[in-house]
């Protein structure tokens, strides 16, 4: 058993966050009970955070519970939701908030619906790209940043937003997918080599062979 | 001096970092009427406290907040405000992504595609299957007729007259009978959804894409809109690329292994093209492709929409080359 919070852990093989809305599984996960607490398991196949969660050799990977964060590429939100039970728990106790960012209006009405069952979720339809259109939600700059847009530029992208939206001795996640840049093969390196011309400190290249393949994640510090 | 605001507040800030002036939200704090600033502030507006201040004092510099290390972090109420309020304006926005032609047209013409691939299939299985009891018809010839003939009779042998043919004289049962009827009434009924569908598709790209349209043709128009992912992005591409959109696998062949290039895509469907010698396609296509990104130009931001004056011009144009390739 591996622990990284009160709220997530590694049991035998799988990971396991602690369900913020008893008896609601998300996506049909498994649920489990251990006493008055619920855990749901957390699917690395379905999330490259919880694929790296479990791959990651340092540690750092997850935000303070009940701290500010931002995340760019929410999708449909099954990875959100499990950064959910971690920062906010049960209606939000624990005060944590998410920015959620989405441009596809599909992705962004599933968040909404499950915004209203999870309070601490602020989702956000626009392109992240655009600075302006997601400052106005943030106020300040946060801890934790996490970014899977797959996308052409992605790494520009985010060293962009690391700039503008990471605190110092922020955590930065950035999830790569090789095959959505024009080279293929030298997308990793070439994304490593960028993230420390950008002046940002690199703490582990995280592979998510096994459990999403051509996908690596960064782990930076600001 | 510098001068900071978000949605709660606005500051001026002098250059030792000290608070000068501050200017605070006292409007009704509802989570509607957050929405409403928040929607402005991603415009990239001003609040009206940031605006008082900006008249005060002229010379500040505009700095993002997130710049500032002391700003004040959002308390409790102010964080849950944010929340419900960011579910208005979210909730908002995917509201409004309904009235994006964009998404409708896509979804019209995706919907065509699959209504006429499905109709295909249909149709060549209806044709075989009453074909089997029409030995004496010629399937390819009458392929078009064999389905409504179907529809329209009782049982093979009506079938056969409505052909003026003569049927196989096997008995066929009742229930096979009216498998083989409700197969072919899927079919009639499907072309005349995908005629209703190409309809709707003429009226939403001529409204759309009312120069492009018109020099293409809606439905061509309609489709190179789509393959383009919105008339935005058609807008912003290079002529050459809107030459080639629709022969991608072709395109990529010749990155990749340098086969010839693709004269056309989807614009071959053009009369001008597809109905033009040979050899005389592919400097039509150029120049039809070049065309096409100007007409889009014009839709897309607000040009004055071309009339059949232009598009006459560009026809004598067609003409001219070729003129001047059948000359060699």
């Amino acid at each position: 058993m591996k622990s990284f919070s009160e709220r997530v852990e590694i049991r035998g093989r799988s990971l396991w966050s602690r369900n913020a809305v008893k008896g609601v599984s998300l996506r049909g996960e498994r649920l489990k009970r251990d006493g008055r607490k619920e855990w749901r398991q957390w699917n690395p196949r379905a999330s490259k955070l919880g694929a790296a969660l479990i791959k990651a050799s340092e540690t750092g990977l997850l935000p303070e519970p009940g701290s500010m964060c931002l995340y760019l590429g929410s999708g449909h939100g099954t990875s959100i939701s499990h950064l959910h039970d971690h920062m906010c728990g049960a209606k939000n106790h624990l005060g944590g908030v998410i920015v959620a960012v989405d441009i596809s209006s599909r992705c962004i009405r599933d968040m909404i619906r499950l915004s209203k069952a999870r309070p601490g979720k602020v989702p956000v339809m626009a392109d992240c790209r655009h600075t302006e259109h997601i400052l106005p939600f943030l106020s300040k700059k946060v801890p934790w940043l996490f970014q899977d847009v797959s996308q052409s530029g992605q790494v520009e992208m985010f060293i962009e937003a690391c700039n503008n939206f990471l605190a110092p001795n922020g955590t930065g996640l950035l999830s790569l997918k090789s095959a959505s840049e024009r080279d293929t093969q030298g997308a990793f390196d070439y994304a490593e080599k960028s993230l420390k011309d950008a002046g940002l400190t690199l703490i582990e290249r995280i592979d998510l062979a096994g459990w999403e393949d051509q996908h690596v994640l960064f782990h930076v510090v600001c | 001096m510098k001068l900071v605001w978000d949605w709660r507040f606005a500051r001026v800030y002098d250059d030792n970092q000290r608070v000068i002036d501050e200017c605070v939200w006292s409007g009704n704090q509802t989570p509607v009427a957050l929405a409403e600033r928040l929607a402005l502030l991603m415009e990239g507006r001003m609040t009206t406290e940031a605006r008082t201040l900006a008249d005060r004092f002229p010379e500040c510099i505009v700095t993002p907040s997130t710049s500032v290390n002391s700003w004040p972090d959002l308390e409790s109420h102010e964080s849950t405000l944010l929340q419900e309020a960011s579910l208005q304006l979210a909730g908002r926005n995917v509201a409004d992504s309904a009235s994006n032609p964009d998404f409708r047209l896509e979804h019209l013409v995706r919907a065509t595609e699959e209504m006429r691939t499905a109709h295909n299939t249909l149709e060549s299985r209806i044709v075989e299957w009453a074909g089997l009891f029409l030995p004496k018809l010629d399937l390819d010839l009458n392929r078009n007729q064999i389905a409504a003939a179907v529809t329209g009779s009782e049982n093979l042998q009506e079938t056969a007259e409505h052909l003026d043919t003569t049927s196989a004289g096997v008995e066929v049962g009742k229930k096979e009978w009216s498998g083989i009827h409700s197969l072919a009434s899927s079919t009639v009924n499907l072309a005349a959804d995908v005629e209703r569908m190409e309809d709707s598709i003429r009226e939403l790209s001529s409204i759309h894409l009312p120069s492009l349209s018109l020099l293409l043709g809606p439905l061509l128009a309609a489709k190179l809109c789509t393959t383009a992912h919105g008339r935005e992005r058609l807008a912003r591409l290079p002529a050459s690329t809107i030459q080639v959109l629709g022969a991608e696998t072709a395109f990529f062949m010749h990155m990749r292994q340098g086969t010839p290039p693709p004269k056309h895509g989807h614009i071959f469907q053009h009369p001008w093209i597809c109905r033009s010698p040979k050899w005389t396609r592919g400097s039509i296509a150029r120049m039809l492709a070049a065309k096409a990104a100007i007409a889009v130009r014009v839709d897309h931001f607000g040009g004055e929409t071309w009339t059949s004056k232009q598009i006459s011009e560009i026809e004598q144009k067609v003409g001219e080359i070729r003129a001047r390739k059948s000359r060699r």
